[in-house]
């Protein structure tokens, strides 16, 4: 490798351009509208002119003399004829307006106040970080307030301001415009120490120099002309607006100069500032935008930096790369795990750099001699000086390949075994790219084994995947240690194998390890041979029918299993059918009883033999053993024949017509549902309105008889049918699917609703207004087999569109969170100490996941299993059981390093396992080496694993908003609109609910109970009436309702206390009518406004609270409600202020503290992912909630919180909000450091996370 | 942020943790094990509810003892600043 010269850029610093400098950095003073002459020259002091850098390649540059390729491109100006307000710097300019002195320029606040900002400034104490950032905002409030200068006395005036770029001020003597001019002459004066309490560096960025005198122009390298076919010469947007700039400057200089009324050439500034304005952003509100002759937008600075296709996400972060491919994918289960199969035409594109030594000498020469078009061959040669060689244009390869020595670099075709990184978008977590072996085939698709589609995500429906060659010896190394599928079996999320069988895979299994299922030796020693078995055959264990030795499926199966392995589980067949637990039985690496199926071996499922394996004996081997068993299983199945079709569907006609009665019955049910709605004596529950009752009951009636149909025909089908294996086994499908395929679809349903609208009092128009017959409501009663009525598909179509637009959606709604969780945590790495911190030293945790445990090694979860070591040590245990202290002292001894309960895990296992004491030791040995190994490495990239672990479940969580939790009248969201709700740290959940528990005295008593609700339930006045009357101008009248009174515990005397406070009215009181008399006589909408306030005053529980109900929880009445306010639930009597929990998070930091909130946050997001049956470490979600909670309030994820308070400017450029980002950064004159990833990308650096943490430090030898 | 006056404090609600006052000399400890500044290590307002019965003032670093569901139990410092 030939030595290069590295420069390291160190900082950038942002800072605003002053005019002088514009004018020093300039290399000529642009004046001409024009750009090329007749000839097509550039014309001398136009905007193409030869000095701003050069754009064609035989062209010198006038200004450095360098060719196009090196010339890097020089800055012109325009000196404007009236200085221009700098539109990124608006909201800044009309800040310093509004809070300096129009005459002496200071900030309009009293010295001694800017003393005491100063003081905190000053002040060292590292407690008043919080409070620093503050002061500028706080002196911008105080001094906008002024009427008068405290420094000089002069009257000031307000000041208002018309977007974009208009200010006016309003004196006695009337409107004046505040001119650009004006402005920078005021801003001239204003003092340095102001400028930095502001937070302004007055060095790098005055605010003089936000009124442009001089017009930056960029090079033309920066803004290309290109030549169509046609030949004409067609400009960049940012020249044309250069140009429309020049020639209002020209115009406007020359009416100045000819004394042109004033008036005229207030118009031409006006048209100079619209021009300048939509050249830094063409999409400012209030102006309308530039377009382009042919109607487009102009495409000018802001644009170009801003967005997804910007500079900034477009081409800085993210970028188009070399050596890559893209094609379909197809299966291939004949296929390794670890492979990828290239086809041919694309090996031969792609090429992996070798350098020839004298042990691959031959084999490079003949590669050459194979040339480019034949694999496999060689695309180029490079020889040592540097010289490339590319063979397409060579004549004569074996004079070529003879001239290759040592040292030449050969660019050779992709071969089988090079590896190389697959990848699937959306690349949502680790697993999305996967370092495979090359295995090269012939066709034009990349083919992957089936088992590998869920890490990716991936199916064959036309779905297309990335290849990527690394191209260094470093980067090979780093994706065989760290990126290949065996790495990857268990998943991060949640410390389980993520690759496993599928489908028919699990299948086949179940049918090779069912207890019928028989071998000849022929049969067995070829699916022994198929999965790479090369030792002794062992005995067979049975007899074939003809009386021939055989082999069992289990024996077949147990060749592959470790010899030492030991297990027991039960299978998900054997819970199926109602069989025995712990039916799965493996003894010394013998599968003794039980059937395969996906429990045992299947993806995604933890605990099963497959993990077993990969934990206990590494991944390596967990591979091996999964793709021997996957390999014969699939032989196995195929020649077993296994199918599936309509055949199997057939339901004898007795049960079909069993179905169909069943259904009609329900329809009678139904129809007497509806008859008793009518009459009115259908039977309510809690407290539903009697239509919602009837609905839910006919819901619940039709929803029974979707069951039955459906187990009606399961019941028909015998024990051998393909589907129910599919279903029971785990491959495929479920009873519920077999059921809607022979049974009967059932009830049809939109936004969890049956079809009740569509049409005028109808779901469709087929139908009679107010039909209640279910059909009429989108109940199927065909099935899939005999196939839907036209109505019925109609309801179906319904059905299946909400599906769609909620995929839709949520992958939308997902894919920003999962961005902004990304972003808000990229950076947070773990540090040598434990720790987990940002790159500027900030700490996030004090031990990573408090126990320093990488779930990726992990156990599910956990470091190892004690008790499980424990046992498999019992199998070859012998000798005296040890004792309570041998154990004590032993456990003393290992666990030191443990946390807490991992410790206590231990001794309860130990003390539990009756071991001798030699065996005790040698569990805690083991115990303690797994622990190591299981421990996170400094610089593991923990935040973005977090990130992605809570970011990819996402995508399959459910949109549906609202869901019956408990009890039926709670509405709480679930869900991914909550998981962004809570990641979002908003002020107030979508559904606040409590739950209230009682203090001892209060909790078995139902009495105490309700009277302690009616206290947290809000009461109005508007509850408590039965009408009012008001004349609309002097008096209004409540009419209390006694019953209403009763039910919610209330007087007539609170109901008067409560509205004593208002004073505009007095209050007569008659038995139930409370008159209220006005003070003075007012108008209509007055006497209706002070109606409404008073049926809204509460007269009695906590504001907010909306709904209670009385919830029995293990003998323990608790207070459940809609609605929440902890803060005056606190204050309520009887209830146990120590239990008092809500989903308002926001509300529990204001409370309780922010470590509560944390508490509570982690609790939420714990229950909202575990509803959805999503299983997310919990040390992911502690990581999340610390840093969200670590700046002692709650902040977001996403550009008002974490990702908006980052250190670098760039990282924050690059999220959201790119131009006025930067802008602000200018003003600090803020340095971007450089230390996270963003940043880094940015400027083309290593990142400093993971295997980029490590640097080599070299002592330099000392001159002796 | 608690800005609200005259609120009720419940420091030993279910979800509040117990939060202490450590000594300078403890403090000083803890910044050299992790070798870290005050203000690096994660915050918490001088009128969190959760500390207003302590005492505290700016500058004070409190140390919290939480439940943990990997580890049983765990240490957690934050550092006490002005809002």
């Amino acid at each position: 490798m030939s030595i290069q010269a590295i420069k390291a850029i160190d900082g950038i610093r942002f800072s605003v351009w002053s005019p002088t400098e514009i004018r020093k950095y300039s290399v000529a003073e642009i004046t001409a509208p024009e750009t090329y002459d007749e000839d097509g020259m550039p014309v001398q002091g136009g905007l193409m002119d030869g000095r701003l850098g050069t754009l064609e390649p035989g062209q010198k540059c006038l200004t450095c003399g360098n060719t196009a390729a090196r010339c890097p491109g020089h800055f012109g100006h325009i000196e404007l004829a009236e200085p221009i307000l700098h539109i990124a710097f608006i909201d800044n300019i009309y800040k310093l307006l509004q809070s300096t002195c129009r005459s002496c320029n200071r900030l309009k606040v009293p010295q001694e106040d800017l003393n005491a900002f100063q003081n905190i400034k000053d002040k060292q104490a590292a407690y008043t970080t919080v409070s620093q950032k503050r002061i500028p905002e706080q002196i911008i409030d105080k001094a906008k307030k002024a009427k008068e200068c405290p420094h000089c006395g002069k009257t000031q005036y307000e000041l208002v301001f018309t977007k974009p770029t208009i200010f006016v001020e309003k004196t006695e003597i009337g409107e004046h415009r505040l001119l650009p001019i004006t402005i920078r002459e005021r801003f001239s004066q204003i003092i340095d120490d102001d400028l930095s309490l502001l937070s302004y560096d007055p060095v790098t960025a005055r605010p003089e120099w936000f009124i442009l005198q001089a017009l930056p122009v960029p090079p033309v390298t920066v803004r290309p002309s290109i030549i169509l076919e046609t030949g004409i010469r067609s400009e960049d947007d940012l020249t044309h607006k250069m140009v429309d700039i020049i020639r209002v400057n020209q115009r406007l200089k020359e009416s100045k100069e000819a004394g042109t009324p004033p008036l005229i050439v207030q118009d031409l500034v006006d048209l100079l500032q619209y021009h300048s304005t939509t050249y830094f952003d063409n999409e400012v509100s209030g102006i309308p935008q530039a377009h382009h002759r042919s109607g487009r937008p102009l495409k000018t600075l802001t644009q170009r930096l801003k967005g997804k296709e910007g500079r900034f996400r477009g081409s800085l972060s993210g970028k188009r790369v070399d050596f890559s491919s893209r094609t379909v994918i197809s299966p291939d289960p004949n296929l390794d795990l670890s492979e990828v199969g290239v086809p041919e035409a694309v090996a031969m594109k792609l090429t992996i750099p070798e350098i020839v030594t004298e042990w691959n000498i031959e084999r490079m020469r003949k590669l050459v001699i194979n040339g480019p078009e034949k694999f496999p061959g060689v695309n180029y040669i490079v020889r040592p000086d540097g010289v490339k060689i590319r063979l397409d244009f060579v004549e004569d390869r074996s004079t070529i390949a003879e001239t290759i020595e040592i040292g030449y670099l050969i660019e050779r075709h992709l071969a089988d075994r090079d590896i190389v990184m697959f990848n699937r978008q959306p690349s949502l977590h680790q697993m999305s790219i996967m370092a495979h072996y090359v295995r090269v085939l012939p066709g034009k698709t990349f083919r992957l084994h089936p088992s590998v589609c869920p890490p990716y995500n991936a199916d064959f429906d036309g779905d297309e995947m990335n290849l990527h060659v690394p191209q260094s010896e470093e980067a090979r190394a780093e994706a065989i240690l760290l990126m290949r599928v065996q790495d990857q079996l268990i998943s991060p999320r949640y410390g389980g194998p993520i690759i496993g069988a599928l489908r028919d895979f699990v299948t086949g299994a179940y049918l090779l390890t069912k207890d019928d299922t028989i071998l000849s030796v022929q049969e067995f020693s070829n699916y022994a041979m198929l999965g790479g078995y090369t030792d002794a055959l062992p005995k067979p264990s049975t007899k074939a029918k003809d009386g021939s030795p055989a082999y069992t499926g289990k024996q077949l199966f147990s060749l592959f299993l470790p010899s030492d392995f030991n297990y027991t589980l039960t299978s998900k067949w054997s819970k199926g059918t109602g069989g025995k637990a712990n039916d799965v039985v493996i003894k010394n690496g013998e599968l003794i009883s039980g059937v395969i199926d996906k429990t045992s071996i299947g993806a995604e499922e933890p605990e099963s033999v497959l993990h077993r394996i990969t934990k206990d004996y590494g991944n390596a081997v967990g591979k091996n053993f999964l793709n021997s068993i996957l390999i014969m299983v699939k032989q196995f199945i195929t020649h077993y024949g296994f199918s599936y079709g309509y055949g199997d569907l057939e339901v004898p006609e007795k049960d079909e017509q069993q179905i169909l009665d069943d259904i009609s019955e329900t329809y009678d049910v139904v129809a007497d549902l509806t008859d008793q709605y009518e009459k009115g004596t259908l039977k309510l529950t809690r407290g539903m309105k009697a239509e919602e009752a009837l609905e839910a009951y006919i819901v619940n009636e039709l929803g029974k008889a979707r069951v039955k149909a459906g187990d009606t025909a399961n019941d028909s089908l015998d024990d051998g049918n393909a589907g129910k294996i599919m279903a029971t086994t785990g491959a495929r499908g479920s009873a519920l699917n077999v059921g809607q395929m022979a049974g009967a679809l059932g009830q049809q349903s939109r936004r969890g609703n049956r079809m009740n609208e569509g049409y005028a009092n109808r779901a469709l128009t087929h139908y009679k207004e107010h039909d209640s017959n279910p059909d009429a409501h989108g109940f199927v009663k065909s099935n899939y087999r005999t196939g839907l009525s036209a109505l019925e598909f109609f309801f179906h179509a319904m059905g299946g569109r909400e599906g769609l637009v909620d995929t839709a959606v949520r992958t939308q709604q997902s894919g920003y969170m999962q961005r902004r969780l990304i972003n808000a945590l990229e950076h947070i790495r773990l540090e040598y100490d434990g720790t987990v911190r940002d790159p500027h030293g900030h700490i996030v945790q004090f031990l990573y996941g408090e126990d320093g445990i990488d779930v990726q090694k992990s156990d599910h979860g956990e470091a190892f299993n004690p008790s499980r070591l424990a046992a498999s040590q019992a199998m070859i245990d012998s000798g005296a059981k040890a004792t309570k202290d041998e154990i004590e002292t032993l456990t003393k001894k290992y666990t030191k390093t443990f946390s807490p309960r991992l410790t206590k895990l231990v001794t309860d296992a130990l003390n539990k396992s009756g071991l001798s004491k030699s065996g005790i030791e040698a569990v805690c040995k083991k115990g303690l080496s797994l622990y190591d190994k299981a421990r996170v490495e400094p610089g593991q990239a923990v935040g973005i694993v977090t990130a992605q672990s809570i970011g990819e479940p996402g995508t399959q969580m459910t949109l549906r908003t609202f869901h019956f939790a408990g009890i039926k009248e709670r509405n709480v969201t679930l869900g991914l609109p909550r998981l962004i709700e809570l990641v979002d740290a908003r002020k107030k959940p979508v559904t606040p609910t409590m739950d209230i528990y009682l203090e001892k005295e209060n909790k078995g008593n139902r009495e105490k109970a309700i009277e302690i609700a009616r206290n947290v339930l809000q009461t109005k006045v508007s509850a408590l009436i039965a009408d009012t009357e008001t004349d609309y101008s002097t008096n209004i009248k409540l009419i209390l309702s006694e019953n209403r009174l009763r039910e919610r515990g209330c007087s007539v005397a609170e109901v008067e206390a409560a509205l004593s406070s208002n004073k505009k009215f007095k209050m007569e009181v008659t038995g139930e009518l409370i008159t209220l008399n006005l003070v003075e006589e007012v108008d209509t909408a007055t006497a209706i406004a002070i109606r409404n306030k008073v049926l809204n005053t509460t007269v009695k529980g906590v504001p907010d609270i909306e709904r209670v109900t009385l919830v029995q929880k293990d003998d323990e009445w608790v207070i459940q409600t809609t609605g929440s306010n902890i803060a005056k639930v606190l204050e309520v009597k009887g209830i146990d202020k120590t239990n008092v929990r809500t989903n308002n998070v926001f509300e529990i930091a204001g409370t309780l503290g922010i470590e509560a909130a944390r508490f509570a946050l982690i609790d939420e997001l714990n229950h909202t992912l575990g509803d959805q049956g999503l299983e997310v470490d919990s040390r992911y979600i502690m990581l999340v909630s610390d840093l969200m909670c670590s700046r002692g309030y709650m902040q977001q994820i996403g550009r008002h919180g974490i990702a908006g308070t980052k250190d670098s400017v760039l990282a924050r450029a690059a999220f959201e909000i790119t131009v006025p980002t930067i802008a602000h950064a200018a003003l600090g004159g803020e340095i971007e450091q450089l230390r996270g990833i963003t940043e880094n990308v940015i400027v083309g650096s290593n990142i400093p996370i993971g295997s980029g943490t490590v640097d080599l430090y070299m002592q330099v030898s000392k001159k002796k | 942020m608690a800005t609200k006056k005259n609120q009720i404090l419940v420091p030993d609600h279910v979800y509040v943790p117990k939060h202490e006052i450590i000594p300078k000399s403890e403090a000083e400890e803890v910044l050299k094990k992790y070798n870290c500044k005050p203000t690096e290590l994660p915050l918490i307002f001088v009128n969190d509810p959760a500390i207003l019965g302590l005492g505290v003032k700016p500058g004070d670093m409190i140390k919290i003892t939480r439940n943990s569901p990997t580890a049983g139990e765990s240490l957690y410092y934050r550092y006490v600043v002005e809002i």
